[in-house]
């Protein structure tokens, strides 16, 4: 064989190993799946109030290991470190966020309402991170799984699932609207009775039940507040767990 | 006390019940281990395979008293030491193999949960609050159970159309988070119920009064909040039981209390600019002996 023929035969071969590269790199640029936790402490702890609330840093903990089980890469931020201009710099690279703060249908600037909650920002004077802002920022991208731990998060007029990409529509028995899923609170809502149902759905998905069943089997906590209410969007048998579609490990 | 349990129908409830008797200690004491936020609160643990059969026929007997299409079943026994409690769990599939009920029972063989999984849709004419309230107790019967007292039926998107409750009361006073409450899809079909009974502390042998149980809350808030405790409006003090916490400091507990105490609870309503930030908070102090046992915040 002559020398040029032999690296003409390799051409295919260079060809492969080309692809395999460009394939690789694009998945690991797909990953990894980053989810943010983001927790307003300051609103009823130092400096706002004397002493510590215990409740919500163990929302906390508990959303980040709840993420980080589902195979996410998350991080935590509370105090300083979660401010409007820094979760609006994070959420474009998100595919989970939980949040846990102040939350309301606020009036924005532009003269009309869009769901929304309020930064720690580590003082007493907190602004609001609008669902309108998520959305510019996000601009329709995809996400998996969203829990907004705050009042009016999952009213009917909320306009937060809309911000991550999520419909407000409920796939159910074979149909599915992708790996994606939305929970929030109806009303106003008392932190014990959000960190029971958190702690409840948290459990069921490590237990490998889908993200609708666990939202089922978080509803039946016992409440302090007999009202307590809340709902989510998107599809029921998912795993909740990052990245594409996949079924919950439990689910036959 | 009002209990919950049908001793005269349904599912031979009482021959299970004395089978799980036969159980119960050892099971008890293996759900003892404290809970610690980010961990998971349940596992599995082992039991006797005619234990589980039986909780397994159980299961499937509810499922079908309930209306749901069940062909087979498999029971585990788990322990969550965030609810305190130790129960068989059954999850039934259809002729399909897709799963289709999740039951959970005591391990007295009192019916704890039942769920039908998957979600309705908004089909068939549905029910008014007074024709949900009798079918949710219709549905209770069916599975052993019997409510008592006044049924209250609301409106609720997690319930996916009707949820309807019994609160459990004694002498008088609500228990809170107790009782049975049964969810019902909007035309009346069968979604979910849950019951819970949970232990109560010895009630104090001298009642404090409501004015220093006030006196004792506003001392709190004004402690934690200083001037801006000015913006709070109290109401109460109204009497129930509670699951101690440690929402507004003292011993750590992850957890709500295994065994709730008779408090005192006062409620204060933030307004101004406190309300921007904090929309209300409860305290609950002893009925007994004036301490602190706890609280809520609304953000």
């Amino acid at each position: 064989m002559s020398r040029a023929r032999f690296w003409r035969s390799l051409v295919p071969l260079f060809a492969a190993v080309v692809l395999m590269t460009v394939g690789a790199a694009t998945a690991m640029a797909a990953g990894p799946y980053n989810a943010s936790v983001d927790v307003n402490r300051s609103g009823f702890n130092p400096p706002c109030d004397g002493d510590v609330n215990y409740t919500v840093p163990k929302m906390q903990t508990a959303a980040k290991a709840a993420f980080t089980r589902g195979g996410y890469l998350a991080s935590d931020f509370t105090g300083t470190a979660f401010t409007r201009a820094a979760t609006l710099k994070r959420t474009p690279n998100d595919w989970g966020y939980y949040v846990h703060s102040h939350g309301d249908y606020y009036l924005n600037p532009d003269g009309s309402r869009y769901t929304g909650f309020r930064e720690d920002s580590g003082d007493c004077t907190q602004a609001v991170i609008f669902s309108k802002d998520i959305a510019a920022k996000r601009l329709g991208r995809e996400s998996n799984l969203v829990l907004i731990s705050a009042c009016h998060s999952a009213d009917p007029n909320t306009t937060l699932p809309g911000a991550f990409a999520i419909e407000k529509t409920k796939s159910i028995g074979n149909a599915n609207q992708g790996a994606e899923f939305y929970v929030g609170f109806i009303g106003v809502r008392w932190d014990s009775d959000e960190w029971t149902f958190e702690q409840r759905f948290w459990n069921s998905l490590a237990a490998g039940k889908s993200v609708g069943a666990s939202f089922d089997v978080a509803m039946l906590g016992a409440w302090n507040d007999p009202a307590f209410d809340a709902n989510w969007w998107g599809t029921y048998s998912w795993s909740g767990n990052a990245g594409p579609w996949g079924l919950c490990k439990a689910c036959s | 006390m009002t209990s919950l349990i049908n001793r005269t129908r349904g599912l031979g409830l009482l021959g299970l019940a004395l089978a799980g008797l036969l159980t119960l200690g050892g099971a008890t004491g293996q759900a003892a281990d404290p809970f610690v936020a980010g961990s998971r609160s349940s596992r599995a643990l082992s039991a006797p395979p005619d234990v589980l059969a039986r909780a397994r026929d159980h299961g499937v007997a509810l499922a079908r008293a309930l209306g749901l299409p069940v062909a087979s079943a498999k029971a585990t026994r788990v322990a969550d030491v965030f609810d305190h409690r130790t129960y068989d769990e059954v999850t039934a599939v259809d002729a399909h193999g897709m799963d289709v009920a999740l039951s959970r029972f005591d391990l007295d063989g009192s019916v704890a949960m039942a769920l039908a999984l998957g979600w309705h849709a908004n089909a068939g004419r549905g029910l008014d609050g007074p024709a949900a309230a009798a079918r949710a107790a219709a549905v209770a019967r069916a599975a052993g159970l019997d409510p008592a007292g006044a049924a209250r039926a609301r409106e609720s998107a997690g319930a996916g159309g009707w949820s309807v409750s019994w609160a459990r009361v004694v002498d008088s006073v609500a228990v809170r988070g107790d009782g049975l409450r049964v969810a019902l899809w909007p035309d009346g079909t069968f979604h979910a119920l849950t019951r819970t009974e949970r232990a109560l502390a010895a009630p104090p042998d001298a009642r404090l009064q409501p004015s220093a149980a006030r006196a004792a809350a506003v001392a709190v808030v004004a402690g934690r909040l200083g001037s801006a405790a000015a913006d709070l409006v109290a109401a109460g003090p109204d009497l129930a039981w509670i699951a101690p916490n440690d929402a507004l400091g003292g011993p750590r507990l992850d957890a709500p209390g295994e065994t709730l105490r008779l408090a005192w609870i006062v409620r204060f309503d933030a307004h101004g600019a406190l309300a921007d930030r904090l929309r209300a908070v409860e305290v609950w102090i002893d009925a007994g002996d004036g301490r602190l046992l706890g609280g809520d915040v609304a953000e």
